[in-house]
């Protein structure tokens, strides 16, 4: 983050070794000579990455085009997106979108009511710490309490029932699209808090005085002000959480058994006991889920860069 | 009317977050250290039969102990693996190469775009390849580093940019210090906010971490809990419920070690610098 306001003492350096190189000869020419010996230090790091991370994404993919017979073929790759395979890839998409949408709008909320509530003046130290934590709290626990919660011998479900209200009637269950929805805004709503207060943060008074001074409502201001420069921060917001909730496994696996969240289904192909060339589905679907999670990324990346821009 | 809401809308969504995030926590607690049936809902009862004794249950249990142990190990490895890798390459990236750092930055992000399950997917395919390596517990190490990489990185690279590096390095160097020197006695002690936040973010992913070790059947903590409250439900729980006491406590130690020095490592700051 933040990483744009570094990026002009660099360039200026840049520009002015090249434009003046007889003034500062001797420090150019050893900065010329050596360039190629300077990545050599980088060798560690890319070596770990490579070995720990680059090989077994590298693997997925080669699994996920490989057939029975061990070769080549895009048939693992095409069945991972059709049949039960699309379906669950539907399912998941349907309830991350959902708690992502949840996670951003209480998220934004939230942050803005830590950012504009002045006392008591630990209030906002103390949001922006507990979502420190809950961000993180995905998995087991965040599980174990939901259970204890909204789980088949939940309180809140004894409670809404004895108050004539009974969840499990119909569809309802942790692992459907509303229960995922609301565990995974325990750690989404958090996760939009820490990303949010500093576009929020970055609201200036003075824009507001200067609206309100051209005889714009709060609503102009909004419309024409507000939003529009947090729209890349809430946009960006949404990929994150949009990806965080598509890729969790710890959460949903103690939640439920439901083979249509794409995590699990992995977990359950990785594990289970398959005849050969059936075991490629699940790398297929692994494979699936980098691509979808690198089109995310990709598009987060462009909208924080163009957020930024505001919070310099 | 507009007025009252506007006054008061914060303070309701706050109010009604704040309950949303309670309920599951409180409820967790209740049934971990409140022996009645889970049919026992009414006001009378609430404050009745709490017992803490529930907590040294698992102590009975030998894989309790074993995957604890199993897990501190793992963490305080990944620990120091992820500090001896990017402290080095962090420094080198400001000192040597800055144009490597959109690059290396991008490099760091990549775990959410290959998120564990996708890499445990990969590491199950090289599997027959490695046994040798795979098989050991303490392998996970590694993979727990890539994991935590992009809180990691970010850690250290911010605490980079809150020193002048270059200046702190030729001052050392002129006076005569190797690189060795240079690193023990100038740069980390600089970086000492940096240093403590990276690892504490370490221990809590290594420590937290469930999808990796589950997958490949290592006997860590998290697959440990899961597993010990489906056989003792209740001491399962109250598992939970300590383990996030340890992550709050984790959280809270690290915010209370982080401000104190920071008073001091900002005396390097240029700000404070031009207004002594």
């Amino acid at each position: 983050m933040g990483n744009s306001h570094n990026l002009p003492p660099e360039t200026e350096g840049a520009v002015a070794q090249a434009a003046v190189p007889s003034l500062v000869p001797k420090r150019v020419q050893t900065n010329r000579a050596r360039p190629n010996m300077a990545w050599i230090g980088l060798v560690p790091f890319f070596a770990f990455l490579t070995l720990f991370l680059f090989i077994p994404a590298f693997s997925v993919f080669s699994q996920a085009v490989r057939g029975a017979d061990g070769k080549f073929t895009l048939g693992p790759l095409r069945e991972g997106i059709s049949g039960q395979n699309l379906e669950a890839f539907k399912f998941s998409i349907k309830f991350s979108a959902g708690a992502a949408f949840v996670g951003v709008l209480f998220g934004t909320l939230l942050a803005y009511a830590a950012v504009i509530t002045k006392r008591p003046k630990w209030l906002r130290s103390l949001i922006a710490s507990f979502s420190g934590v809950a961000a993180n709290m995905g998995g087991l626990t965040l599980a174990f309490a939901f259970v204890s919660l909204l789980g088949r011998q939940g309180v809140l479900t004894k409670i809404l029932a004895a108050l004539g209200w009974d969840l499990y009637s119909s569809n309802f269950g942790l692992g459907e699209i509303p229960g995922l929805i609301t565990v995974y805004s325990y750690f989404n709503i958090p996760l939009m808090v820490l990303v949010t207060i500093p576009a929020i943060d970055g609201l200036r008074s003075s824009w507001r005085e200067a609206c309100a001074n051209l005889g714009g409502t709060t609503w102009t201001y909004w419309r024409r002000i507000g939003l529009p420069v947090l729209a890349p921060s809430i946009m960006g917001g949404f990929l994150l959480l949009f990806t965080n909730s598509f890729s969790a496994f710890a959460t949903a696996r103690v939640l439920t058994d439901n083979s249509k969240i794409v995590p699990l289904r992995i977990g359950f192909f990785l594990g289970g006991d398959l005849s050969v060339g059936e075991d490629s589905i699940g790398y297929s679907l692994a494979a699936w889920m980098i691509i979808v999670m690198a089109v995310c990324m990709w598009l987060y990346w462009i909208l924080r860069r163009r957020a930024e821009k505001w919070q310099s | 009317m507009k007025n009252l809401l506007g006054r008061s809308g914060p303070k309701i969504v706050i109010l009604v977050t704040s309950i949303f995030f309670l309920l599951p926590l409180l409820t967790m607690t209740r049934f971990a250290f409140q022996n009645v049936g889970v049919f026992d809902l009414s006001w009378s009862k609430a404050f009745d039969k709490w017992t803490f004794s529930i907590v040294t249950k698992p102590f009975e249990d030998q894989y309790f102990t074993d995957s604890l142990y199993l897990s501190f190990k793992i963490a305080i490895g990944t620990a120091a693996l992820t500090l001896g890798l990017l402290i080095p390459t962090a420094i080198w990236v400001h000192l040597r190469v800055p144009k490597a750092r959109v690059l290396i930055e991008f490099m760091t992000v990549l775990p959410y775009v290959i998120p564990a399950i996708a890499l445990v997917a990969g590491i199950v395919v090289i599997k027959p390849h490695a046994r040798w390596f795979l098989n050991s517990d303490l392998s996970l190490i590694p993979f727990y580093t890539v994991l935590a990489l992009p809180f990691t990185y970010r850690a250290i690279d911010s605490g980079l940019r809150a020193i002048e590096l270059r200046t702190l390095v030729d001052a050392s160097r002129n006076l005569g210090a190797g690189w060795m020197r240079t690193m023990s006695k100038v740069i980390v002690p600089n970086l000492r906010s940096a240093i403590i936040s990276a690892t504490f973010l370490t221990v809590a992913v290594a420590l937290g971490e469930f999808t990796i070790a589950n997958v490949l059947l290592k006997q860590t903590f998290p697959p440990f809990i899961n597993e010990y409250r489906m056989r003792e439900p209740r001491a399962g729980y109250a598992l939970a419920v300590l383990s996030l006491l340890f992550t709050i406590f984790i959280f809270g130690l690290l915010s209370v070690a982080l401000r104190s020095p920071s008073a001091k490592s900002h005396q390097n700051s240029p700000k404070s610098r031009e207004l002594s």
